[in-house]
């Protein structure tokens, strides 16, 4: 049974980011590759066991410390293949100290038949602190036509500012998966579910941004979009029935907004691209 | 938790009603009773303008996933812990059930619906049936600094009065069922005899809905119906509306 976990945490130093602390344990690495101008210190995390069966678990830490600017990205899509009973764990928990800003940029996570995933993401993010994080779950492996009909996803989140609980959400399909990716009220035939969560103290004002920009791409019924915000927490959706094309207008959305947030550049990591 | 396991347990089988209990829930989960219920239509008038709810089976399958996936499962939840923690006088829990209640909202305006109707629940409650224990949930959220939603309002009045769970929380989703199903009657438009078919449909659904969520683990809290939480966020930004959420 996998239990890996890696923890990442960013300082300032001599007034720019650097890595403070790194812990790593199989399958779990972080790799850091060269940094790029005007860009966030910038770790990769590799899963080398190539993906989680029934019982597996994955813990990953990552914190910005105070005034630093970190980015953290999968090197690749996360599987979760069929569990004979027991569940994969996936544990995420994100710190951004005051002035900090994180980024936590997800690959996505392909759910095979009878897959039991139960992911969490606990983030606390500090006054004046800025976090821009995201998952992407996609049932099945799609482009080979791959239908999951069985299996539990658990997608959850809970937000906390300065140690206060703020949001909570939880996608939980423990029933037929199948006749919940069908129902109108469900996916309505989506094949994949991406979500973009922003906190700080300026969600709500983002909201105009970023309904600006989900404007401008349009939506139609294969690819849906929708923005809300909640307190400090600013909430984009996406439900796509191409996992193709969700990740690219994804990946479009974030690097925009990336940039109207924080004045990063307009692109994602080359890893994210391939 | 044995000792709530245990309540659980014996409100789901004592099925007995008294007339006053029963009187309780027909006044308190009524259209009637001044929630604001009417304003409210859960995103249904853009998933109606969007095409995604159509004619009498489409609303009945979209209210079903909505009471059985959607913030009905999550609430009904939320209404049993709010229930149990009166009930067995377990402020912890309380205190849980409320800062759940008060985060685990999918939309600004799915919160805005349970937070205005949990606060007009309750605020009627006290001044017409008062009752310590609701003075004391009060205090507790304004020390907390949570708002309620409606399901923690719902399931602690109805405990605090000592109406038993399995008959108040089938009450409550009924009431659920019947505000959407109303407002589907309003925005498709339907007949006021095709509503009642549609209530009549969801009869066994507001059941299994309400005898699952005295089963299912914390762990387990949550949703599966994203197309409402995405109608919802589309309702909030819908031109021409007559509803508030």
């Amino acid at each position: 049974m996998v239990d890996g976990s890696a923890a990442v945490s960013f300082c300032v130093r001599d007034g720019i980011t650097a890595l403070s602390h790194l812990y790593q344990s199989d399958p779990l690495r972080v790799l850091f590759p060269r940094p790029e101008p005007r860009e966030p210190a910038t770790g990769v995390l590799v899963t080398t066991s190539g993906g989680l069966v029934g019982g597996d678990r994955l813990n990953v830490t990552v914190r910005s410390g105070t005034g630093a600017a970190g980015r953290v990205l999968g090197q690749a899509a996360e599987k979760i293949y069929r569990s004979v009973g027991d569940d994969s764990h996936i544990n995420i928990r994100l710190e951004v100290a005051r002035d900090g800003w994180l980024e936590w940029l997800p690959q996505e996570t392909i759910v095979f038949e009878n897959a039991r995933l139960r992911r969490l993401t606990v983030a606390d993010v500090a006054p004046r602190a800025r976090l821009l994080s995201g998952e992407i779950v996609v049932f099945g492996r799609t482009a080979m036509g791959e239908q999951v009909t069985k299996g539990l996803v658990r997608e959850a989140w809970e937000i906390y500012r300065d140690g206060r609980l703020v949001w909570a959400d939880a996608i939980h399909i423990d029933e037929t998966l199948k006749a919940i990716l069908g129902a109108p009220s469900g996916f309505d035939g989506a094949v994949a579910f991406a979500s973009l969560v922003y906190v700080g103290d300026d969600a709500a004002a983002q909201l105009a941004t970023a309904r600006d920009l989900l404007a401008a791409v349009g939506h139609d019924s294969n690819l849906r979009v929708g923005a809300t915000h909640l307190g400090d927490v600013l909430v984009v959706r996406w439900l796509g029935r191409e996992t193709r094309r969700l990740r690219e207008v994804y990946g479009g959305f974030w690097a925009t907004f990336r940039h109207r947030l924080a004045g990063y550049p307009q692109t994602m990591p080359r890893l994210w691209q391939i | 938790m044995p000792k709530t396991t245990a309540t659980i347990t014996a409100m789901a089988t004592d099925l007995t009603v008294t007339g006053v209990d029963l009187l309780r829930v027909l006044a308190w989960f009524s259209p009637a009773f001044p929630v604001g219920a009417f304003s409210y239509s859960h995103g249904i008038e853009y998933a109606v303008e969007a095409g995604l709810v159509d004619g009498r089976d489409g609303l009945v399958h979209w209210v079903e996933g909505a009471v059985t996936r959607g913030a009905g499962r999550v609430d009904a939840a939320l209404f049993c812990a709010a229930y149990t923690a009166i009930a067995d006088g377990d402020e912890a829990d309380l205190i849980w059930a409320i800062e759940r209640g008060d985060t685990m909202r999918a939309t600004r305006e799915l919160a805005v619906e349970s937070f205005g109707q949990g606060e007009a629940f309750l605020e009627t409650i006290r001044a017409t049936w008062p009752q310590p224990h609701l003075d004391r949930l009060v205090q507790i959220a304004s020390d907390q600094q949570r708002r309620l939603a409606y399901p923690i309002a719902a399931g602690a009045v109805v405990a605090a009065h000592g109406v038993p769970l399995a008959v108040a929380l089938p009450a409550y989703l009924h009431g659920l069922v019947a505000n959407l199903i109303s407002a589907g009657v309003r925005l498709i438009p339907l007949g006021q005899t095709d509503g009642q078919r549609a209530v009549a449909a969801l009869e066994p659904v507001v059941l299994e809905a309400a005898a699952s969520a005295l089963t299912r683990p914390r762990e387990d809290l949550g949703s599966a119906a994203p197309m409402i939480d995405w109608a919802s966020m589309q309702h909030e930004t819908q031109y021409t509306r007559l509803f508030r959420s």
